[in-house]
């Protein structure tokens, strides 16, 4: 991950302004500071080179078209521009019946070693963003099962039903869990809590 | 079901919109709901902001070079070219530099720039299939040299282009690294125009250049020589 090119929002957010006017030039310097990124994410959930390749340049045309209803006071950029590969991503897996792999662990190993154990993998090594990294730490605060019930969630679009099959779980507990997780993240995420 | 007063159900709803488990009808019933109303749209958003950098937690990957092609050739973006330079469109066809060629560079060159710093030297550097990639503009006056990139010769994020003057002995001099598309500046010296530059080369080096101070590291993808126009 050391290599991930600069990803400050006030960058960012000034490429995707001018991308909006057409400037073709900074609409570039976008995708070379995103799309590793990006790419990475649309592969965590397709597990496929192949189909996520498909949805970044799907994402990036519809970055191109919508960058002038990108609306900087409400989301960051990368917020914006990751929901945007996530709903192409899950829209292609709806379109197409592709079955993708749902593993155990829907993190990276060296992102679960920091969620577990904080003190041996420092969440700052991990080279993330402010907010993913304040993310991290509340995550790292929750219940091991239950931040999996939110990464499945999150990278597998499933349903209540799906994750209580998929962690063998009644639906309830699932259910229960999920409110519970995003409640400890939303009150965690407000102190702003550190490391 | 009125969710207008009731605020940890549109705390709870928008939250596991924006997490994903909220599906089918009631999905699209939330979607109604914020159409008509701003403070939900916003709760939203803001629980976006909370989960989307967990897309981070995936590692990052480089895409291939494909892409990006895919995109450009799809959104009919061309790489925009400014002043008197749009005119190396017409030199892209011409290949290599050879001595015809540098004669009416010359021509091109000292007719297209009364007005303009003083170009005295140009060199067209081309690939193996002798297409130019790239035009080299020296102005000895205030010692500038200009590297523009004909086209795009898209670098991956970990690599970078590197501009060198190779004399007729001894090692190349490493002029400076080049953008992967646009214009580069760079100063002017003797190394890199002393009668002793037998060629110019671009090599493609990791990220922050040659890590052998002695010469490139990788592969020549572009060479030429100067030529002497005025």
């Amino acid at each position: 991950m050391s290599d991930v090119p600069n990803l400050d929002p006030q960058q960012l957010r000034s490429w995707l302004n001018r991308a909006a006017q057409h400037d073709a030039a900074a609409f570039r310097l976008l995708y070379d500071a995103t799309s590793a990124k990006l790419f990475g994410f649309a592969l965590r959930i397709l597990g496929k080179r192949e189909l996520a390749e498909e949805v970044l340049q799907e994402s990036f045309v519809a970055i191109w078209h919508n960058a002038g209803t990108y609306q900087s006071h409400l989301a960051a950029p990368m917020t914006w521009m990751t929901t945007i590969v996530r709903n192409k991503a899950f829209d292609l897996l709806r379109r197409s019946d592709v079955a993708t792999e749902i593993d155990g662990d829907p993190f990276d190993a060296a992102i679960m070693d920091a969620l577990h154990d904080p003190a041996a993998t420092p969440i700052e090594a991990l080279e993330l963003s402010r907010d993913a990294a304040a993310l991290a730490y509340c995550m790292s605060v929750l219940d091991g099962a239950h931040r999996q019930v939110l990464g499945l969630a999150f990278f597998h679009d499933l349903s209540h039903s799906e994750v209580a099959q998929q962690m063998a779980l009644p639906i309830g507990t699932v259910k229960t869990w999920i409110r519970r997780s995003l409640d400890k993240l939303k009150t965690c995420l407000t102190k702003g809590a550190r490391p | 079901m009125n969710i207008r007063d009731n605020a940890p159900l549109r705390e709870k709803l928008a939250a596991e919109y924006v997490l994903g488990t909220l599906k089918g009808g009631a999905r699209r019933r939330f979607e109604s709901y914020m159409h008509n109303d701003a403070a939900l749209r916003l709760l939203t958003v803001e629980w976006q902001e909370r989960l989307a950098p967990m897309a981070e937690f995936a590692p990052a990957v480089q895409p291939s070079q494909q892409v990006w092609a895919g995109i450009e050739r799809r959104l009919n973006l061309r790489p925009a070219r400014t002043g008197w330079l749009a005119s190396l469109n017409f030199w892209r066809g011409l290949g290599i530099a050879s001595t015809a060629v540098a004669a009416l560079l010359a021509v091109v060159i000292s007719t297209r720039v009364l007005d303009q710093p003083q170009l005295d030297y140009v060199a067209t550097l081309t690939d193996d299939k002798a297409h130019t990639a790239l035009v080299l503009t020296g102005d000895t006056q205030h010692k500038a040299l200009t590297v523009r990139l004909v086209g795009n010769a898209p670098v991956a994020s970990d690599k970078t282009l590197q501009l060198w003057a190779v004399p007729k002995q001894g090692n190349p001099r490493s002029l400076g690294l080049l953008a992967d598309k646009g214009e580069v500046r760079l100063a002017l010296g003797s190394n890199a125009i002393g009668d002793d530059v037998a060629l110019l080369a671009v090599s493609l080096e990791p990220k922050g250049g040659s890590p052998d101070p002695n010469g490139p590291t990788g592969p020549i993808l572009y060479k030429g020589a100067w030529v002497r126009v005025m």
